[in-house]
């Protein structure tokens, strides 16, 4: 687990720093398909073939769902973040060492996934915060899910199908919502760019 | 199956019969079938509500269905508020202007939509375990943000970003906390390691269930719009239609709350029931004392709703936290108290946004004045969310207090009795401006929808008052006795 898990959290830091929107959706799918093959790599088990046809299909989806919002909404520049990709690659890396420091092991099968975990939360919540394009903090939303489907397969025993089935199906859905508001956002200021969200404030 | 078993399917199915037949139902029939499709909703959960409630010692605790008297609450909250946030739909939809979806589709849309939120909620209180509930939980985001930002205008839009983004990422950590529980019991259980009636018998290690416990609490925080991680609540309530912020605020929060509270009982066994309280206790103390100043400020009418919100959410975690007899029969009223005053103050908006536009982004004043009827809908919701006597407001509240001593926590009921006294002279103040403050001109007539407000708002009254009464008989009853065993 501990090279994939390393890999996985490499993918997460690409997401972090990349300007493009395309090669940022690709590193996601990319951890999608490398966390299905881990759940295919354990055993062959009922259970562990459903879990990674059901990451298989969000991957893809996903991917469709997003390369096909960045086709539709087609930018003259990519919109700048706020924060230079050192710095923002600095904070998630200094987010995730914390949480590491924090978290006591909690039961996981190995110490190097539940690392990879709490990497890649708090990966995504650093991609959610600094980014300001509006599909870089979808794919926040994103990473954080990958993040818990290491959780989920490193689990002592299994875990219910049902609910892994459930969380891949309600990820689908918020994307799908977002991709409705990221191209309402495009077409009314021009840009996915979340800087343009700063109307509403009490007074 | 028994009778019991048929509501529950049917509370789970006919919001879905609501998709479906929204979907396909002719444009000239399309309000009347949502209205029918609403009411049998509406009739069916209040139906199961009032069976929950009135056996309390008979609940039915499965592994994916769950049937008790918190769930019961929750269920006849969200049946009457759905009800009644369909009856004002038609007057919106005829009054809104642009949308987020194609214009001729939008009537269609937002009713599918609303069946879907009403169906994913109504899922919440009935979730067996942990897992489905969060489940519910989450799909509740995607139909309510779509309708948060249903107008398509940039503030509806800055809003429902928001609250799709800020709670998604809370969910998040909230599973984080989940898979943490999964890992502390061990793993290898499936689903009924999760369950409601597993949780408090489970062998799971203290340390890392504290920390689980938190991360599912600031996680569901999020959701609930507990301070300091609120940021959406007051964007998303005021920019919501008027039905939904109702549904939002009045339904969707305490739903959610309920959650947290199962969590609380469920693991209290492990970590204890004054940690698992104090972490409760504290979301409330904070959200409380967040909420106070923006009460004594001038605000937008709906703006104000929210931040109000934001007020009752941390009485309610307060009384949860406190978990004694007298707390427990606060928090009932309280959750029914305000989802009544809550939901009319929201359905007020309609007729007093198109009385004095000027409502959207600034705080008015003299409303009585120059619309009487719409003044006393005002009036009452507010007077009734401030805690003025005879609401049953004020009672929940002096119990939650009352609730804080019974449990050996007297300065942090010192501390909520000072908030809450401040948050009531707050909203007392707006109460006198927006009612009976200096009027600006406007056209007296012009009050789209206010017929219906008006007629919600004898029957809203009638059931404050009814809840009052039955506030000073709860303490000690076979209810609040129900609601202290859990689902253990």
């Amino acid at each position: 687990m501990s090279g994939v898990a390393w890999t996985l959290v490499a993918l997460g830091i690409g997401v972090v720093v990349v300007r493009r929107r395309s090669i940022a959706v690709g590193l996601v799918t990319a951890q999608a398909l490398l966390l299905a093959a881990t759940a295919l790599g354990q055993g062959g088990s009922f259970n562990s073939v459903v879990a990674a046809v059901a990451l298989v299909l969000r991957g893809a989806l996903l991917a469709t769902l997003l390369l096909l919002l960045v086709r539709r909404t087609r930018e003259a520049r990519p919109v700048a973040a706020g924060v230079a990709p050192l710095a923002r690659a600095g904070a998630a890396v200094g987010l995730a060492l914390t949480l590491i420091w924090l978290v006591p092991p909690i039961g996981l099968d190995s110490a190097a996934a539940q690392r990879a975990t709490l990497s890649l939360v708090a990966i995504g919540l650093v991609t959610a915060a600094t980014r300001r394009a509006t599909l870089f903090q979808v794919l926040g939303i994103v990473l954080v899910e990958n993040g818990l489907a290491i959780a989920a397969l490193s689990l002592p025993g299994t875990s219910s199908l049902a609910i892994e089935v459930g969380v891949a199906v309600d990820l689908l859905l918020i994307a799908l919502v977002a991709s409705v508001f990221h191209e309402r956002i495009f077409v009314e200021f021009g840009a996915g760019d979340s800087t343009a969200l700063r109307s509403l404030h009490d007074r | 199956m028994t009778a019991r078993d048929w509501l529950v399917a049917a509370v789970l199915v006919a919001p879905l019969i609501g998709v479906a037949a929204s979907s396909f139902a002719p444009r000239a029939l399309l309000t009347r079938v949502a209205l029918a499709v609403a009411a049998s909703v509406g009739i069916a959960a209040v139906a199961l509500a009032v069976v929950a409630l009135a056996h309390p010692d008979h609940r039915e605790i499965g592994r994916w269905i769950v049937v008790d008297p918190a769930g019961g609450l929750l269920l006849g909250v969200i049946g009457l508020v759905g009800l009644a946030s369909a009856l004002v739909s038609p007057q919106f939809l005829e009054g809104r202007g642009g949308t987020l979806f194609r214009e001729d589709h939008a009537d269609r849309i937002y009713w599918v939509t609303f069946f879907a939120f009403l169906a994913v909620l109504l899922a919440v209180p009935l979730a067996g375990n942990l897992g489905a509930a969060w489940l519910a939980i989450e799909a509740t985001t995607a139909a309510s943000a779509l309708l948060v930002g249903f107008s398509g205008r940039a503030r509806a839009l800055e809003a429902g970003w928001k609250y799709l983004i800020l709670t998604s990422l809370g969910l998040g950590i909230a599973l984080l906390g989940i898979l943490m529980l999964e890992s502390a019991a061990g793993g290898g259980g499936g689903i009924e390691l999760l369950t409601w009636r597993s949780l408090p018998h489970a062998s799971l290690d203290p340390k890392v269930t504290i920390i689980a416990y938190v991360l599912l609490l600031a996680g569901l925080a999020a959701k609930i719009g507990w301070a300091p991680v609120h940021n959406w609540l007051p964007d998303a309530h005021s920019e919501a239609p008027a039905p939904v912020s109702a549904l939002l605020s009045a339904a969707l929060l305490p739903a959610v709350l309920l959650v947290a509270w199962r969590s609380e009982q469920a693991l209290a066994p492990t970590i204890g029931a004054r940690t698992a309280g104090g972490v409760l206790v504290g979301f409330g103390l904070v959200s409380l004392g967040v909420a106070v100043p923006f009460l004594w400020r001038p605000q937008a009418w709906k703006r104000l709703l929210a931040y109000s919100s934001l007020e009752h959410m941390g009485v309610i975690a307060l009384g949860v936290g406190f978990g004694g007899p007298l707390a427990m029969a606060g928090v009932v009223v309280h959750i029914a108290g305000h989802a009544l005053a809550k939901a009319l103050g929201f359905y007020s908006a309609t007729p007093l946004l198109g009385h004095e536009p000027r409502a959207s982004g600034h705080s008015v004043g003299g409303i009585a004045r120059t619309q009487p009827a719409l003044g006393a809908s005002v009036g009452i919701s507010l007077g009734a969310l401030a805690g003025l006597p005879p609401s049953p407001l004020f009672v929940s509240e002096v119990l939650i207090v009352a609730g804080g001593f019974q449990v050996g926590r007297p300065w942090t009921a010192s501390a909520a009795a000072v908030l809450l006294a401040l948050g009531f002279l707050g909203l007392a103040h707006a109460l006198i401006d927006t009612v009976a403050g200096k009027a600006r001109r406007r056209d007296r007539d012009f009050a789209p929808g206010l017929r219906s407000v008006t007629s919600l708002t004898v029957v809203t009254t009638a059931l404050l008052l009814t809840l009052t009464v039955a506030a000073l008989w709860l303490p000690g009853s076979a209810i609040v006795e129900g609601l202290m065993r859990g689902l253990g």
